[in-house]
């Protein structure tokens, strides 16, 4: 009964939602004060190939490849978001676009390193590792009526899932603090936030990096649960993948860009059986929700409504200090 | 002395906006920067907080030296400001906008933050907490969960005070204050500043109602052109002619008031 359910088809699809869940907070992130950065896609190739070499190459853990990829990813962050930090608004889209770019195109060259275009195969599989470890314990996966496949997603699933939910509690209760109102001030209006004693430049780049970090943190994942990427994986398109799901799903809530990458990796999915009109339809999609809603799908206000729904169903009124601890 | 400027000049390319203007603020007084539009009185703060360099000269606050340090060091050091072109966050609620202005006086960082930590619980109450004393003391605590561009100008104009407030400054300066206001606001802002000077806060203040900078300060400095052309009481500087002739213009030429 179990092996129906979790077919391993959908449960990659729910590894890859997971995955695009912390891509798009990669962009909420440095978003979250005014930074338009697209050097996500850049900052994934980053985490994926640094935790893919060390892994294949020095016969690292996969969680010590993953904790490199992500370090590195954040490192370069600093370094790319120190210089950056005078650029505004669609003067960093580009900077950061190019970076990406040029991350790209040092993977294509660097032959001897990187196996250029053709890519990296053969990375270690995080579930196959987890199985492994798992039946050094003597444990096995038909106990649990699972084919040993569906348990590699299924374990994968589960500790994405878990990861997911903790980065977005983890930059929620940031947003609702001290360091949370520092980036909205910075957000809404820079100079006046200098002048209220923030310092922009320590908060502009904690941003910056924060979104490196979740990026290069995404990619290293996204190298163990393909176990192939090539450079392709990290082009332009990914870029523009990434910052549509925060753009349609909304940047005021951390739940807009949640919604954007379930939402847009669910949709080509479910469209296959037109698939030859998919990207048409999404592109329409994206472009009515430009005109109509450009602040994206969620936002402030619909999340109040949602608050002050589930207050009058309980009955209860909070004063706003208690309603923001939720 | 809480500030002492000495010989300040700003040049934005040729153009002189400030130059050779000294003066200094006694602890706990109310004093009027005032002069006709375009004199350098905005400049002038905006070179007190850093926001631009000093082309030349010197400022110093309370015995140190604050040439060149960044704008939120200097509200670190106790000058905080409002904005003539109200610069409030204006998503954020009442409560907020002064929650963020008492940034300087708290330090959690991002872990403690996600954390909660003991510390960072009793912070965070200590920031609200003063948040709504202040919002009180401006007479804004109906307001606390409204939005800021959804308050009244008038209430705007005293949010602002109330963030500029909260990161519990020395010296704050205040860009025309009463601008758009009507008789009653003008005269609750005027009980409003008084009682920012009991509490020990000196003030330097940019208006143009004479009659509340005439009421209200101890003593004015009057720019012109950039060039400071009188100091004084309100007294001396209502009967200086140099003044007279700044805001009124000479005999020759057209009157304006």
């Amino acid at each position: 009964m179990l092996a129906e359910l979790f077919n391993p088809y959908y449960l990659q699809i729910g590894c890859f939602i997971l995955i695009n869940i912390i891509l798009a907070l990669s962009v909420y992130v440095p978003l979250s004060t005014g930074q338009l950065s697209l050097a996500s896609a850049g900052f994934m190739g980053l985490g994926a190939y640094t935790s893919a070499l060390l892994t294949i190459h020095f016969d690292l853990p996969i969680l010590v490849g993953i904790i490199a990829g992500t370090l590195i990813a954040g490192l370069i962050g600093i370094l790319i978001g120190l210089p950056t930090l005078r650029l505004q608004g669609v003067y960093l889209a580009i900077v950061t676009l190019g970076f990406g770019e040029v991350i790209r195109v040092v993977f294509i060259n660097w032959e001897s390193l990187t196996n250029g275009s053709v890519g990296i195969s053969g990375i270690p599989h995080i579930g196959r590792e987890i199985l492994k470890t798992l039946k050094g314990f003597g444990f096995n996966p038909q106990s649990m009526g699972l084919q040993n496949n569906q348990f590699i997603f299924l374990s994968i699933f589960v500790l994405l899932l878990i990861i997911a939910i903790f980065l977005v509690w983890f930059f929620r209760r940031q947003h609702y603090s001290r360091v949370g109102r520092a980036y909205a001030a910075i957000k809404l209006d820079e100079k006046a936030a200098e002048s209220m004693g923030i310092n922009i430049t320590y908060y502009k780049v904690l941003a910056f990096t924060q979104g490196a970090l979740l990026a290069g943190f995404a990619g290293s994942i996204y190298a163990h649960v393909l176990a192939y990427i090539s450079p392709a994986d990290f082009s332009y398109h990914r870029a523009v993948d990434i910052l549509v799901f925060t753009v349609f799903g909304g940047s005021e809530v951390i739940w807009g860009p949640v919604f954007g990458a379930i939402f847009l990796t669910f949709l080509p999915e479910v469209l296959r059986f037109i698939s030859e009109y998919r990207y048409m339809i999404y592109g329409i999609m994206i472009i009515i929700l430009m005109a109509v809603r450009p602040q994206g799908l969620i936002d402030v206000n619909i999340i109040n409504w949602i608050k002050s729904k589930k207050r009058s169903k309980r009955g209860v009124t909070h004063g706003s200090g208690s309603e923001k601890s939720m | 002395m809480v500030l002492e400027v000495k010989k300040a000049c700003k040049n934005f390319g040729g153009l002189a906006a400030v130059s050779d203007v000294s003066f200094s603020i006694r602890k706990g007084e109310i004093f009027g920067l005032i002069g006709p539009n375009g004199a350098g009185k905005t400049t002038m703060f905006n070179l007190i907080t850093s926001m631009f360099p000093l082309t030349t000269g010197e400022i110093v606050f309370q015995g140190d030296n604050i040439n060149g340090l960044k704008p939120n060091k200097i509200t670190e050091k106790g000058i905080c400001r409002t904005f003539q072109n109200i610069r409030l966050f204006p998503l954020m609620s009442a409560e907020e906008n002064v929650m963020v202005g008492v940034h300087s006086r708290s330090k959690s960082g991002v872990l403690s933050s996600v954390f909660r930590t003991k510390s960072q619980r009793k912070e965070e109450a200590a920031i609200r907490k003063r948040a709504k004393e202040l919002l009180e003391f401006v007479g804004l605590d109906d307001f606390a969960d409204i939005t800021a561009e959804n308050l009244a100008y008038g209430q705007q104009r005293r949010l602002e005070i109330a963030r500029a407030m909260a990161s519990d400054p020395q010296l704050l300066l205040l860009d025309e204050p009463a601008a758009g206001m009507n008789e009653t606001e003008t005269s609750e802002l005027f009980q409003l500043i008084k009682k920012i000077q009991t509490l020990g806060i000196t003030v330097l203040l940019i208006e143009h109602d004479m009659p509340l900078v005439m009421n209200l300060c101890d003593r004015i400095a009057v720019l012109n052109f950039g060039k400071k052309i009188a100091e004084g009481t309100p007294e001396e500087i209502q009967n200086n002619p140099a003044v007279i002739e700044a805001y009124l213009g000479s005999e020759e030429e057209e009157e304006y008031a």
